[in-house]
């Protein structure tokens, strides 16, 4: 137990020397506890409609405005972090684990690379929008089938980059090594593999989180996934299209809380990165 | 007090590609007594390392293939184990340390993770007891036991192939097998990782194949000396008879191509051409091309080996009809 802690701080010393990911962790654990507390922040009701007050720019009552049917924009919003968050992490979450355990499987037994990746080539062929789509549909429409959609539809794409990292590190003689200390082929996969080629996969999955946030509110926006008055980021987003010309902040609010989000992210994915490998510590 | 605990006879293991067949390893055999030490010398290319592989049971297939002969470890072939058994005997009866220290050691665990490691796979302890040992270890090795939590960057190349020493004799090993351990060090360190690597073999009484193109180091640890070329041992002896009574003549031309200190000529001998290609070896003697006395008979047929002594063989036509 206490060996584990002073692993832990000794990473989070080291990632606590980039500023820009500390003030990316900051941000995002913001995002979440706004997530969690959304009832207690809000000032509304996401739902709260009232055509008396439609179309109000951003002022003192709402800051962030209010949309054409009168519903404040930032309780739309805080309420929206809870579903756009958890599609980004379950979706990507979700093709982590897939993705990873088929580029792993393809990577190390030879015998499977091919079968395991021209069918990921198979999937990759369809483009991922429609593959998403017709996940969705043959599931049902619900907010896990659309994370379950995205997530799955994203996997050849993590397939392929942790296949590649996988392939060049289990050349490295230290698997030999491993090998011949008498280690199983699943333990040189967990121990010696995979936090060498973890890097790659840290990198893109954060990326691919603002991806899966994006596609899921396309999804939504096609009646795919999250319903009408759900207020998810991505939905508010193309609701808001329409107005662009004159009520620009109904789509610059919502594009601005994705883009801090995926800022986030991506900072403290390469942060993290940086600070799990030992090999570029200073 | 004989007590044989490797006997390697008539090995042969071939690399197939699709566009050649590469005879790495062709009919070599030897035998290890507890304890004792074996080092196996020779060009690039001779298949010293395939041979070590073999007997790890590490050869790469494809696209490499044992096609032939035996290991016998300790009563039991090794080239008909199963793959699990296999793995009990790898690192635990038998281990390895491979050539290049710098890229053999995982860079992301500790190296106390390390070594604790091939503890926790051969042994039933618990975490914190292998962790111990692995404190042992170290310190056997010459390193301080705090430095149990370091990464292998933090180390420089010679602590790095201590390490690796320290992981093969962590569960005692019957056998060890150095691949080039000292290739990748300058010459100090050299001195003291060989030295340490004696001692502890002494100590453990460890039967050692050591691989080297060096014969210094040979000279330095080893008991008996094997000479390999293009796949064969084509002499092998104990050190003295290789020493001094060296009778092919590539093992004479290897002799002669180091500098001596007591003769400072400008321009050391060589040995005329190049190891041939594994893929196209030549007829007869494999040797017969470089050979200065090379005859007919040489370029054709088997070259049967040729016992001088009791200890020293040669696999040389010129010997064949002189009973020494």
């Amino acid at each position: 137990m206490k060996k584990k802690h002073t692993m832990l701080s000794e990473i989070w010393r080291r990632f606590k020397k980039n500023k820009q990911a500390v003030v990316g962790l900051i941000v995002l654990i913001l995002f979440v506890l706004v997530a969690i507390f959304a009832k207690q922040i809000a000032p509304y009701w996401y739902d709260d409609q009232d055509a008396n007050r439609a179309m109000i720019a951003p002022c003192m009552q709402y800051p962030f405005g209010t949309d054409n049917l009168g519903r404040d924009v930032l309780s739309r919003l805080i309420y929206g972090s809870r579903y756009s968050l958890s599609i980004g992490f379950l979706a990507v979450g979700i093709s982590v684990l897939t993705g990873g355990f088929l580029g792993v499987i393809a990577a190390y037994y030879p015998k499977l690379d091919n079968i395991i990746m021209r069918c990921m080539d198979l999937f990759m062929a369809i483009p991922q929008m429609l593959l998403a789509m017709c996940i969705v549909s043959a599931l049902g429409s619900s907010l896990f089938n659309l994370m379950l959609a995205v997530g799955l539809s994203s996997t050849p794409k993590f397939a392929r980059v942790v296949r590649a990292s996988v392939l060049a590190t289990r050349e490295q003689e230290f698997v030999e090594a491993a090998r011949a200390i008498g280690a199983s082929n699943t333990r040189i996969i967990l121990h010696h593999i995979l936090p060498n080629s973890i890097s790659a996969l840290i990198v893109q999955a954060t990326l691919a989180m603002a991806g899966a946030i994006i596609s899921a509110s396309a999804l939504s926006f096609l009646g795919f996934g999250i319903q009408a008055p759900m207020p998810e980021w991505g939905a508010m987003l193309s609701a808001g299209r329409k107005y662009i010309r004159t009520q620009a902040y109904l789509t610059v609010i919502p594009g601005l809380a994705i883009m801090a989000v995926v800022y986030a992210l991506n900072v403290v994915g390469d942060g993290l990165r940086d600070c799990l490998d030992p090999r570029l510590k200073k | 007090m004989s007590d044989k605990i490797l006997e390697v006879s008539d090995l042969q293991i071939r690399y197939v590609t699709d566009e050649e067949t590469v005879r790495a390893v062709n009919g070599v055999s030897f035998t290890l007594e507890r304890g004792e030490s074996i080092g196996l010398v020779g060009e690039t290319g001779a298949g010293k390392t395939t041979t070590a592989l073999g007997i790890m049971g590490l050869v790469p297939d494809p696209p490499g293939e044992i096609v032939g002969g035996s290991i016998v470890f300790e009563g039991q072939n090794l080239l008909t184990l199963p793959e699990k058994q296999m793995r009990e005997i790898r690192g635990g009866k038998i281990s390895m340390i491979f050539q290049d220290p710098m890229t053999s050691l995982n860079p992301v665990m500790t190296v106390g993770a390390q070594i604790a490691e091939v503890v926790l796979l051969h042994n039933k302890i618990t975490k914190a007891e292998a962790r111990e040992r692995a404190k042992k270890m170290l310190e056997q090795v010459g390193i301080p036991g705090s430095r149990c939590d370091d990464y292998p960057h933090q180390f420089s190349g010679g602590m790095k192939q201590r390490v690796m020493i320290a992981i093969a004799l962590a569960c005692s090993p019957e056998l060890l097998i150095a691949d080039e351990p000292t290739t990748a060090l300058d010459v100090t360190i050299q001195a003291q990782v060989l030295e340490l690597m004696r001692n502890l073999q002494k100590e453990y009484n460890t039967s050692l194949v050591l691989i080297t193109h060096d014969l210094g180091v040979v000279a330095k640890i080893c008991d008996k000396v094997a000479v390999v070329y293009a796949g064969e041992i084509i002499e092998s002896g104990t050190l003295k008879d290789i020493y001094t009574d060296k009778r092919h003549p590539y093992t004479i031309g290897l002799f002669e191509s180091l500098p001596d200190i007591e003769n400072d000529a400008a321009t050391l001998k060589v040995i005329q051409g190049s190891v041939p290609d594994p893929s196209n070896l030549p007829e007869g003697c494999k040797f017969n091309p470089r050979c200065p006395y090379a005859t007919e008979a040489c370029r054709s047929g088997d070259i049967k080996p040729v016992k001088i002594s009791d200890t020293h063989m040669v696999r040389c036509n010129r010997f064949s009809d002189t009973e020494v």
